[in-house]
């Protein structure tokens, strides 16, 4: 009987006393995450104020980065919305250092792997940062030129322009991000090859013509110039 | 039916004879292939709550000629613009609704407000405003009409008439203004008849013939809330949020264009909407609110074309109005005795009294304050400070109505 009793207590004892080993690592985990959290919240504070006093809502205006938040139905202030991307990315970093202190092996791996992606997340942000201002300042700017050199389909050209450099901008944040690297550098090839493909055919084509005239004016202009040199003045 | 006389420098289209509203409107369809016409409905919730706007959709629902029609709803609640999608739905042309309280246009408020344009209070200047806005935004249309939407006695033909002039690309219109005649069993109109009129003609004595008087005196109805306009002028001008709405849409179609290119067309025979109460003892309510912003804004418009006022002159303004005004009301008893309409001299009297007080009081104001209230900017000047900002009311509005 009393080995009948160990057998169901043994276990028992075994599972509390991992637990009592366990639960200092849990004790720490919970306050790194609450104390992790409350510092989020401080620095989303902080953070949001500081935008405020540098302007960043209007400057974000101005620059095109609201209309990219409003076109996927975001209707936060700028400012505020970064802060909150700030205070999630910051939750999710005390919730992988939280999970470290576990001291769970495969949840160290996973830790170790999320922390060395880190890098590839900021510097995708950045791309898709800067290559958005980016591609709106060259659209604008191929607009104003085209209007001012009285071309007919100026706005479809500033977009075709914008379109284009949105899927080569898209095409290196994931190329960045290791997402499937050999299917986005398969598509993006295929379809920007395609768009100018596309081009370069339709201009090549339906400027045969004007190719032609061109080189015909060419050669006729030369012959003119060859032919007056031989004229003698007195 | 009225005269054919055609009056001051800007073109007066009649109702002579019976003109065909089937005519006019398959005329319409025509002309909308080349000149797509959006109508801009400013509206308050509770108007939908009232006996105008059943009859407003009953008549909308029967108008083919509209490329869309723009809804901006005022003091709504999320339920109520729920509610008003639905009421709405018997018209066949594509409602869109502005929900001027919504979470989406209240951040388009506010990106407005941060980059410092000031667009002013909420009111029908703000909402036309924005509205034209959306239509511009769209860029499906060329015609914009806009009429108020209290109107009682609304038929289609109103809008037909309306519409006619600057859809039709062979009158060469910019600009057209609605005009009626106020009549029930009495005169009403009293801000236009007793104020507006007079106090024009009062200025034109003291400072001599100037031509924005005497296009603001070419408008039958200066003040009517109906008018018709192509998108450019709707890009350009500037519109006040206050009650000088109306004249001061009048000084900026004179300051862009010809006033060759601006008429004024008799849109019904009567018209009904609600009147206001004088309140004369509170500038800050009613007429008498209306009264000092309309006078602040002809102030201003003639100083910005280099009048020059002083206290002097406001001085001989106030005498020389009134004078001009009480012969003004012997005219209309003389006219409301002949048509047998009721006529309170007592009242009518009493109003010229008050917009006296008025004038006195918006010329003050106008002393301490010269630039008095700004204008909403126009659109240009808008996209210029945010470029993306029309596609982001755009995207506002459409997120709301799906």
């Amino acid at each position: 009987m009393t080995d009948f009793l160990n057998l169901i207590l043994e276990p028992l004892q075994e599972l509390f006393l991992r637990f009592k080993a366990f639960l200092p690592n849990l004790l720490a985990m919970l306050v790194i995450v609450i104390a992790g959290i409350l510092l989020a919240r401080l620095l989303r504070a902080v953070f949001v104020r500081f935008l405020k006093a540098i302007n960043f809502d209007s400057w974000s205006d101005r620059m095109g980065m609201t209309t990219l938040l409003r076109k996927g139905d975001l209707w936060a202030k700028p400012a505020l919305a970064l802060g909150a991307i700030v205070f999630w990315a910051l939750v999710i970093v005390v919730l992988m250092t939280g999970l470290s202190a576990l001291k769970i092996s495969a949840i160290d791996q996973l830790v170790a792997q999320f922390f060395m992606y880190l890098p590839r997340v900021f510097s995708a942000v950045l791309i898709l940062i800067v290559g958005y201002v980016l591609a709106g300042f060259i659209s604008r700017a191929m607009l104003i030129a085209a209007v001012n050199s009285g071309f007919h389909y100026a706005k479809l050209l500033a977009e075709a322009i914008r379109l284009l450099l949105t899927v080569l901008i898209l095409a290196m944040v994931l190329e960045q991000l290791q997402v499937a690297p050999g299917i986005v550098l398969a598509a993006f090839s295929i379809i920007f090859g395609g768009i100018v493909a596309a081009l370069a055919i339709s201009f090549g084509v339906g400027g045969i013509e004007a190719a032609k005239r061109m080189i015909e004016r060419e050669t006729v202009e030369k012959r003119a110039n060859g032919a007056k040199d031989d004229i003698e003045h007195i | 039916m009225t005269d054919f006389y055609q009056t001051g420098i800007i073109t007066t289209l009649h109702s002579l004879g019976k003109p065909s509203l089937e005519r006019l409107e398959s005329e319409l369809t025509d002309f909308s292939k080349t000149r797509p016409i959006a109508l801009v409905l400013p509206a308050l919730y509770s108007e939908f709550e009232g006996p105008a706007m059943p009859g407003i959709v009953r008549e909308l629902a029967k108008v083919r000629y509209l490329n869309e029609i723009v809804l901006v709803l005022d003091k709504a609640s999320e339920k109520q613009f729920q509610g008003v999608r639905d009421f709405m739905s018997p018209i066949a042309t594509p409602v869109r609704i502005i929900h001027n309280d919504g979470k989406r246009i209240t951040e388009i408020y506010e990106t407005l407000s941060r980059n410092g344009l000031d667009v002013g209070q909420r009111g029908k200047g703000r909402s036309a405003w924005l509205a034209y806005g959306y239509v511009l935004a769209r860029e499906r249309s060329e015609v914009i009409a806009l009429h108020d939407c209290d109107i009682v006695n609304y038929s289609r033909e109103m809008l037909a008439r309306l519409c006619y002039p600057v859809a039709n690309s062979n009158l060469d219109y910019v600009f057209c203004k609605g005009f009626y005649s106020r009549v029930t069993n009495k005169m009403h109109g009293r801000v236009t008849r007793l104020l507006v009129t007079p106090l024009v003609r009062a200025l034109q004595q003291l400072i001599g013939q100037h031509r924005f008087l005497a296009f603001l005196d070419s408008f039958r109805y200066p003040l009517s809330g109906e008018f018709c306009m192509t998108i450019d002028v709707a890009r350009v001008n500037r519109i006040p949020w206050d009650w000088g709405l109306e004249v001061g849409s009048l000084a900026e179609v004179y300051r862009n264009y010809s006033p060759r290119r601006v008429c004024q067309v008799d849109i019904a025979a009567t018209y009904e909407h609600k009147h206001q109460e004088l309140s004369a003892e509170d500038p800050e309510k009613g007429l008498m609110k209306m009264t000092i912003d309309i006078c602040k804004s002809i102030f201003r418009t003639l100083a910005s074309e280099g009048v020059v006022f002083s206290e002097g002159l406001f001085k001989s303004l106030s005498v020389a109005y009134l004078r001009l005004a009480e012969d003004t009301i012997l005219k209309y008893e003389a006219d409301a005795s002949i048509n047998g309409l009721e006529f309170d001299r007592h009242e009518e009297a009493k109003a010229v009294e008050a917009f006296t007080r008025a004038i006195t009081q918006a010329s003050k104001l106008f002393m301490e304050n010269p630039m008095g209230t700004p204008l909403i900017p126009n659109w240009n000047r808008v996209t210029s400070a945010i470029p993306d900002i029309l596609e982001m009311l755009k995207k506002a509005v459409d997120a709301d109505n799906t």
